[in-house]
Parts: structure tokens; C-alpha cells; sequence
């Protein structure tokens, strides 16, 4: 008899484990864009730090083009993606019902880098400059129409070159006088190649960026909307978990760069390195217990950042900067919130473009700031 | 005796169907894959936006004809591939002539060559665009590389194959270098070159569109990919299928010079 | 065209470069319009020694010569034929025919004016614009043929012309040779490995010894002219067969 009972138990306990099992960590795929990169930092901390796990996840992540990580979202083969905002209002006018529930990019990526002996105080000196562009499509392409917008200029009058993604490369061979890039990457290669002399008559590059102009909605976490109906308390599990992650990466760069390497082929680490942001990552937590406030973890950062250009030289810090760099287009006082005028901004700047008719864009149906914690709508 | 008479007729009648069959079973291969298409979208096995309708696709079509883009970027890429053909195959025919006369050039070369083209072109295609622009010219160059090595190795093959004999008995007619090349050469290659040639036009879309496809700005490629980020999936299509049309109307086209002047290897053949 | 051959001897290089001789020395003469078989056992050098006075083999020692000229390159006054008819599969009758004429630098007309009075006399006037797939082994033959005649050689130089051919149509092809021969009388060496083929035709029947080929017996046929196909069935005829084969045996088949 006692047998039997024993065997009751554990077959009731075997059967009952993998629907425990299930509900600890449901296997989501995120779909990204680009490649493996320490600016998807928050993402590595949020599998690495288990931020994911806790909010019942255990995460996968995927690169993909941005149309293919909306599509395969919006036909719900993956409930997850991170797609810049432009994207959501176009594949929106093209019958593909996603809804942006998380704002990562705080700010615009895109900006306008150009040598710093140039003087560009006022936006109309870009009249008849070569610019650089990857091509005319994409954050980039909407990034320079704002630009140009803002400047009350049009395309018309520059000499807009399509150079691929070699804004490096060109920039310093001399044939554009300026070139749209991502402000938290290219500008920092030009720089340094710069400091190396390896690009012409070039000492210091500068940079606009289309954020200091107009604030247009940038990257962001998406849903289908048939998932969010079905499952938002899913979708605000995820979001907290990834809000909690991208908190950790701003507050402790240090710790996330350490968090990354898993992630990331050739992210320089040689041991002396890593001894440095090891300590420096103990350090800021130390540091973060005494509730600095924004203010005083953004005075950290710069501090982390100086203190490591004393001790290792530039292309060992290369990709520690592009994480610094993002950071800074990343925080703000509440993660994730969206507003409604960036929104239209980019609707603006996408009917400028000729890519959209004006009345095609149901922007409130584009995003939602439910899942943000104290915007609950 | 008419029953004898009709059974004689039957096996005639159906081997006559046969053939209608055989000759009509590509045509009918393609109707049925747009059926299964129709099907598919019809029933919405697969969404919209994955699988848009032909007659979403046949609309793309007739719009994008209509306000001149696809002409406009059917005529970039097959520009492209024109000018690639000639130059690829212009240097393949070139190079392989002297490497079947010189086979110590052969030796030399064989590393770089048999290197380049077990390379994939998509890999070293943002190379060619640095070195060579981001203009036309990245393009006719991705090209003709892709396009060079059928071309290469099939006039090898085509040089390597003239017969012995053949070349003996030139020889015993005092036949000099050049009346070598143009009576024995260049004929009793040209089958081996014209199979290396139809190759090439089917690759040399690839090599156009790869191009295309790391630098923007015109072409079939850049309209895949603007298409792509516009969410326009049905024009998307377009693009490929006039792709598609492009290669099989170069190819088509080859199989027509074959025809015209292979006159005797169709008679052999009967 | 008097043709001598002092001492000839053809070496080929083996794999792993040794000498292998092929052919001779060998020394015979052939006189103006004389026609000579040579006869050997398979391999002895007989289609080395036609090509080595083509012009088309550099002998390895001594020399050949036309006329006290030494060959070392293909002369003009030689047309060779090859045991393959050796056709342009992508050249019809005609052109295949004319291509002498036409490396000779001759115009389209006047070639086509030679050929086309030439065909009737090799039965080949139907098919004038056939492609050489379209044709029978024998009629290839005469197409080749037709292209050395219309060289119009002071020298025949024909290795195996039939070999690859039924025996019927050997036969008469082999005397069609000589009723287009006497149009125009020519010297002819001819390689063969049929013996009645050899003494029916040739004035002088030379015999190669296994390789490397050496003169072992010189024959000479002195049947009157025209030759019939049923002189083979002559004494004569039968004896000086019977000779050469005599001497072929005594190498030791």
C-alpha cells in the first residue's frame, strides 16, 4: 500500500513538473535587426541578468532585415521585434496590424556627421553639401529628410549620395562633405581614424543630430495586435522584463559590456580589460546602493569613460563607447513611453518623402503606453 | 477487318496525344504552380502578407509598368548585365583561349581562378563596390566576374576538345595560325562555348542583382529592396518574376544564335 | 615527283622519357608516278612513316625528300588522307570538300565551280549540301577523298583510306581510286594492311618489319594496267600475294 501511494505521488509530481517547468520560462523569440552588437546590450543583460526569466521567459534571439523581424511578427511567427518607428506607420498603411509598446530609443539614432572646421551653427549651410546616405530608404533616409526639412531645405538642394554602409570609408577618401550615419557608431569610427591618420586632412569630426532638431519615435519592441489581445499580460510581462533590463544596462555600462561578451564575437576583452570593468562594474553597484539618481549615474558614465581612456587605447574601447554612446540615446526618466508627437513627426517626414499619404496613418492605433509603468492608459 | 483497322489507328492516335502532352507539360507545370498560388491565397493557407494573391501582384504589375518604374529599373539591371556579359565573357573567351594553348599558363593560374569562383560573389560583393563605385561600373564588374568562369572553363574545354586529327590535317592543308582559329578553333568549340554562354546569361541576373543589392539607387535589386521596405510584398514579386523574365529571354535568346548556327548538330541529331 | 628516303628513323618519347623507337631507318625510293603500298604488321610505323613525309612528323635521324628537297614541314605538292575521313562535322559536302581551296585563298565561286564539277565523279553530287553525320562511312571516304584530289597533289599520300570500311565497299572504293588516279596520273603511297588490296593497286609492294619498322621486302607488281577486280583471281596475281604474305609470316605473326 505504502508503495502504491509513493508511485501515486510521483507519477501525479512527473506529470504536474513540465507544466511547472512551462510556466517558469516559455520559450519567446525576439527578433532583431542588424547583427550581434553591444547595442543590443539590453537584451544580453536581460537573458544574462535572468530579467527575462523572471518575467517567465527564456528568450532567444534572432537578426533579421526590418521588414522581414515586422512581417514574420505581424503573421505571428514570433511575438516579438524591435523595428524602428517609421517601419510600424509604413507596414501599418501596407495591412500589417502591429502595435509598438515599448520605446528603447529614447531618441532618434540618426544625425549628420561633418568635419568639426566646417561651420554648420545654422542648418542652411548644408545647401549644395555632398551628404552620404546608405541608400534612400530606411532610418537613415527619413533621418535626413527631417534634417533637411527643418532646415526648410529639400533634397533638391544637396547632392545626396547613395555610399552603402562604408560612411567610414568614403567620408575619409573626401568625395562627401558630410554623411548621415548612426550617431552612436559611425561617427566614432571616422574619429578614430581620424586620430590615426588615416583619414586625409581630417582631425575632428562633429556631429548633428536629427534628435537636437525634431523628436521623431525610434526603435521600439512590437506586438501583433491579435497577440496583444490575447495575451497582454504576456506582452507586460516582456515589457517589464526588458524595462528592467535596459535600466540595468543604463545604469551599470560596465557590468553590461560584461553581460555582451557571450553575445558578441570580437568584442575586445583582453584580461586587463576585463579586470577594469569587473571592478569598475562592482564598483558602480556599490555606488548605486547610495540611489544616485539619473543625474549622478550619468556623471558615473562619463566618469567610467574617462577613466578608461587613461588606461587603454581607443580601438580596445571602441565598442565600450558605441554602448556609452547608445546609452545616452537610451535613458530617460521613464523607459519606454512614446508620445503621440514624435509619432506624427514621422508621419510628417514620411509623407515628405513621398512614401505615405498624409491621411493614411491611424497613429493612435500605431502604439500604446499601457504597458508602462505609471502610464497605464 | 474494321475492328483490326481502328485498333491499328488507336496506338497512332495516342502516341500523337503523347506528344501534344510532352510538348504542352512545361506550360502545363507553370499553370498548375499558379493554381496552387491562386489556391493558396484564395484559402488564405498562408497570410496575405507573406503570400499576397497573383491579382494583387498582377496589379502591382500593371501599375508599376504603367508610371514607368519597372521599365526604368528592368533597363538598369539588364544594362548591367549586358555590359557585364560582354566584358566577363569577353575576358573568359580571351583567358581560356590562351590557357588551352598554354596549359603552364593553367598551372599558374588555376589557384586564383578556381579561388575566385568557389567564392561566394555575395561575400566579396561590397569589396567590388568600394573599388569600383557605387555607379553601374560595381555592377558590370560584379557581373562579369560571376559570368567569367563558365565562360572560361567551356572555352577550355571547347579549345581542348578540337580534334587531333582535325588539327593534323589543317596542318596538311599549310593552314596558318589564324585560318587555324577561324576554320577549326572557333567552329568546333562554338557548341561547348554557346552551353558555356547560356550559363553565363542565367548567372549574370545574379551578379546584376547582387550589385544592386549592396549599393542602392536603380535597378531590379534596388527595387526589391525599396519595395521590401515599403511593405509593397506583391511589387516585391514583380520584381523577381521580371528577374526571372529577364534571364529567360537572354537565355532564349542564346538557344536562337544556337539554332541559327548549329544547323548541323540538329541534322546529326536526327 | 621522285621521293627518297635516306635512313628515316621516328623516335617517341615514353612517359618517363625514354626513347621508344617507332619507325626505321628505313630507305627506299619511290619515281614519278609510281604507286606504292606498304604493307606491315599492326603498329610497325607504316601511318608514322606516311606522316613523316606529310610533313607532319619531324624525323628523329636521316631524312626524307621530294625532289633532293628535304620535308620538314607539309609541302605543297602532297595531300595526305586518313584512315578517318577526318570531316568538319559542321561544314556540309560541299565545304568540306573546298576547305583546301579555301585556305588556299580561292574565292567562294571559283571553289564551288572546282567541287561542284568534281562531285559526279565521286557519286557524290546528291548530297552536296548533306553534313558529314548525314553520310555513310564510304561515302566520308569519298568526301576525304574528294578533298585531296581537289588539291590536285603531285603526291598521294594515303594511310589505310578504307581500313574502317566493309570489305564490299573497300573494294570498290579502292577501285575508284584508280580510275580517278588515271585522270591525272600521280605518285601514290598508300598504307594498308590487306594484302590483295595492296597487290591489286601498287606498282611496287613494300613490306615493314614489326616495330621499329624496317624495309623487309620490295615487291614488285608488274600486272598490267588497268587493273580488274577479277585479276585477283589471276596466278599472277595469286603468286605475288602469296609472296608478300610469305614475307609478312617470316617476322613471326
Amino acid at each position: 500500500m505504502l508503495n502504491l501511494a509513493r508511485i501515486f505521488v510521483l507519477a501525479v509530481l512527473s506529470l504536474a513538473m513540465p507544466a511547472f517547468a512551462q510556466q517558469e520560462a516559455q520559450d519567446e523569440r525576439i527578433l532583431l535587426t542588424f547583427i550581434p552588437n553591444v547595442q543590443f546590450a539590453p537584451f544580453y543583460v536581460g537573458i544574462e541578468g535572468g530579467h527575462f526569466a523572471d518575467a517567465g521567459f527564456n528568450v532567444a534571439l534572432d537578426h533579421l532585415q526590418e521588414p522581414e523581424v515586422l512581417d514574420l511578427v505581424a503573421v505571428g511567427q514570433a511575438k516579438f521585434g524591435i523595428v524602428s518607428g517609421e517601419q510600424v506607420i509604413l507596414a501599418r498603411a501596407r495591412d500589417r496590424d502591429v502595435v509598438y509598446v515599448f520605446e528603447w530609443f529614447q531618441q532618434y539614432p540618426v544625425g549628420l556627421v561633418y568635419d568639426s572646421s566646417r561651420d554648420l551653427s545654422e542648418l542652411d549651410s548644408l545647401r549644395g553639401m555632398a551628404i552620404g546616405i546608405p541608400g534612400r530608404f530606411g532610418a537613415s533616409y527619413s533621418g535626413l529628410t527631417t534634417l533637411l526639412g527643418s532646415a526648410g531645405l529639400s533634397e533638391a538642394d544637396v547632392d545626396v549620395r547613395e555610399i552603402g554602409f562604408n560612411a567610414p570609408e568614403v567620408f575619409c577618401l573626401g568625395v562627401i562633405d558630410a554623411a548621415i550615419v548612426y550617431v552612436n557608431n559611425e561617427p566614432l569610427q571616422i574619429q578614430n581614424l581620424a586620430s590615426a591618420g588615416e583619414c586625409g586632412d581630417l582631425s575632428e569630426v562633429d556631429v548633428i543630430t536629427v534628435s537636437s532638431q525634431v523628436d521623431l519615435v525610434s526603435n521600439g519592441l512590437i506586438v501583433s495586435r491579435a497577440q496583444l489581445e490575447a495575451q497582454p499580460a504576456e506582452v507586460a510581462r516582456l515589457v517589464d522584463g526588458l524595462a528592467k533590463a535596459l535600466r540595468v544596462v543604463i545604469d551599470n555600462p560596465a557590468a553590461a559590456y560584461l553581460a555582451s561578451l557571450k553575445h558578441v564575437d570580437g568584442l575586445p576583452a583582453d584580461d586587463a580589460l576585463l579586470d577594469a570593468l569587473q571592478r569598475a562594474s562592482a564598483a558602480q553597484t556599490e555606488f548605486l546602493s547610495t540611489k544616485p539618481g539619473r543625474a549622478g549615474v550619468a556623471r558615473a558614465r562619463r566618469q567610467l569613460a574617462a577613466d578608461l581612456a587613461e588606461q587603454f587605447d581607443q580601438s580596445s574601447l571602441a565598442q565600450l563607447n558605441v554602448l556609452l554612446d547608445s546609452i545616452e540615446l537610451w535613458d530617460a526618466e521613464v523607459l519606454g513611453y512614446s508620445d503621440l508627437a514624435s509619432w506624427q513627426a514621422m508621419r510628417d517626414t514620411l509623407s515628405t518623402m513621398g512614401l505615405l499619404d498624409a491621411g493614411d496613418a491611424d497613429l493612435q492605433d500605431a502604439f500604446t503606453n499601457r504597458f508602462i509603468a505609471g502610464h497605464a492608459e | 477487318m474494321g475492328k483490326t483497322a481502328i485498333r491499328d489507328h488507336e496506338p497512332e492516335l495516342w502516341a500523337h496525344i503523347g506528344a501534344w502532352l510532352r510538348r504542352l507539360s512545361p506550360i502545363l507545370a507553370v499553370g498548375c504552380l499558379l493554381l496552387l498560388w491562386q489556391f493558396i491565397s484564395e484559402r488564405e493557407l498562408i497570410s496575405h502578407i507573406l503570400v499576397p494573391p497573383p491579382s494583387a501582384v498582377y496589379l502591382a504589375f500593371v501599375e508599376a509598368l504603367g508610371d514607368g518604374r519597372l521599365p526604368k529599373h528592368a533597363l538598369v539591371t539588364l544594362e548591367e548585365m549586358l555590359y557585364g556579359l560582354l566584358m566577363g565573357v569577353g575576358i573568359g573567351l580571351a583567358v581560356g583561349y590562351a590557357i588551352a594553348k598554354l596549359p603552364l599558363l593553367e598551372y599558374i593560374l588555376a589557384p586564383i581562378i578556381v579561388g575566385f569562383q568557389s567564392t561566394p560573389i555575395v561575400a566579396y560583393a561590397p569589396l567590388l563596390v568600394i573599388w569600383f563605385g557605387s555607379g553601374p561600373t560595381s555592377k558590370v564588374v560584379t557581373t562579369a566576374v560571376i559570368v567569367f568562369f563558365p565562360s572560361l572553363v567551356n572555352t577550355i574545354v571547347g579549345i581542348r576538345g578540337v580534334s587531333p586529327n582535325l588539327r593534323d590535317m589543317m596542318r596538311s592543308l599549310k593552314a596558318g595560325r589564324w585560318q587555324m582559329f577561324r576554320h577549326l578553333e572557333a567552329p568546333s568549340a562554338l557548341p561547348v562555348i554557346l552551353a558555356g554562354l547560356k550559363t553565363s546569361t542565367t548567372l549574370a541576373v545574379i551578379g546584376a542583382v547582387v550589385g544592386e543589392f549592396v549599393s542602392q539607387g536603380s535597378g531590379l535589386g534596388y527595387l526589391v529592396t525599396s519595395a521590401r521596405n515599403l511593405y509593397d510584398t506583391p511589387l516585391v514579386i514583380v520584381a523577381v518574376l521580371t528577374m526571372t523574365s529577364i534571364s529567360l529571354s537572354l537565355y532564349g535568346l542564346v538557344s536562337l544564335v544556337e539554332w541559327r548556327f548549329l544547323v548541323w548538330q540538329r541534322r546529326s541529331n536526327l | 615527283m621522285r621521293l627518297r628516303l635516306r635512313e628515316l628513323a621516328v623516335d617517341f618519347r615514353g612517359p618517363d622519357g625514354s626513347r621508344l623507337p617507332a619507325l626505321g631507318p628505313i630507305s627506299f625510293e619511290v619515281v614519278t608516278e609510281e604507286f606504292v603500298c606498304v604493307v606491315g604488321p599492326s603498329g610497325c610505323g607504316k601511318s608514322t612513316l606516311i606522316r613523316a613525309l606529310a610533313g607532319l612528323q619531324p624525323p628523329s635521324s636521316g631524312q626524307a625528300l621530294c625532289e633532293g628537297e628535304v620535308i620538314d614541314r607539309p609541302m605543297q605538292p602532297f595531300a595526305i588522307m586518313f584512315q578517318d575521313a577526318n570531316l568538319m562535322p559542321w561544314r556540309t559536302v560541299l565545304d568540306n570538300i573546298a576547305l583546301p581551296l579555301e585556305i588556299a585563298g580561292i574565292s567562294r565561286a571559283e571553289r564551288y565551280e572546282t567541287v561542284l564539277n568534281l562531285l559526279p565523279q565521286l557519286h557524290l553530287e546528291r548530297f552536296a549540301l548533306a553534313y558529314p553525320a548525314e553520310l555513310s562511312g564510304g561515302m566520308s571516304q569519298r568526301v576525304a577523298l574528294g578533298r585531296v584530289i581537289v588539291q590536285n597533289p603531285r603526291v598521294w599520300l594515303l594511310d589505310e583510306p578504307f581500313g574502317a570500311l566493309d570489305a564490299l565497299t573497300r573494294e570498290k572504293l579502292s577501285l575508284e581510286l584508280l580510275r580517278l588516279r588515271q585522270r591525272n596520273v600521280q605518285t601514290v603511297i598508300m598504307v594498308t594492311h590487306d594484302i590483295s588490296e595492296a597487290v591489286l593497286l601498287a606498282d611496287r609492294v613494300i613490306v615493314m618489319s614489326r616495330r621499329p619498322g624496317r624495309l623487309v621486302a620490295d615487291v614488285r607488281v608488274d600486272l598490267p594496267r588497268p587493273r580488274l577486280p577479277d585479276m585477283i583471281f589471276d596466278d599472277k596475281f595469286l603468286q605475288l600475294a602469296k609472296r608478300v604474305r610469305a614475307d609478312i609470316e617470316s617476322l613471326g605473326a
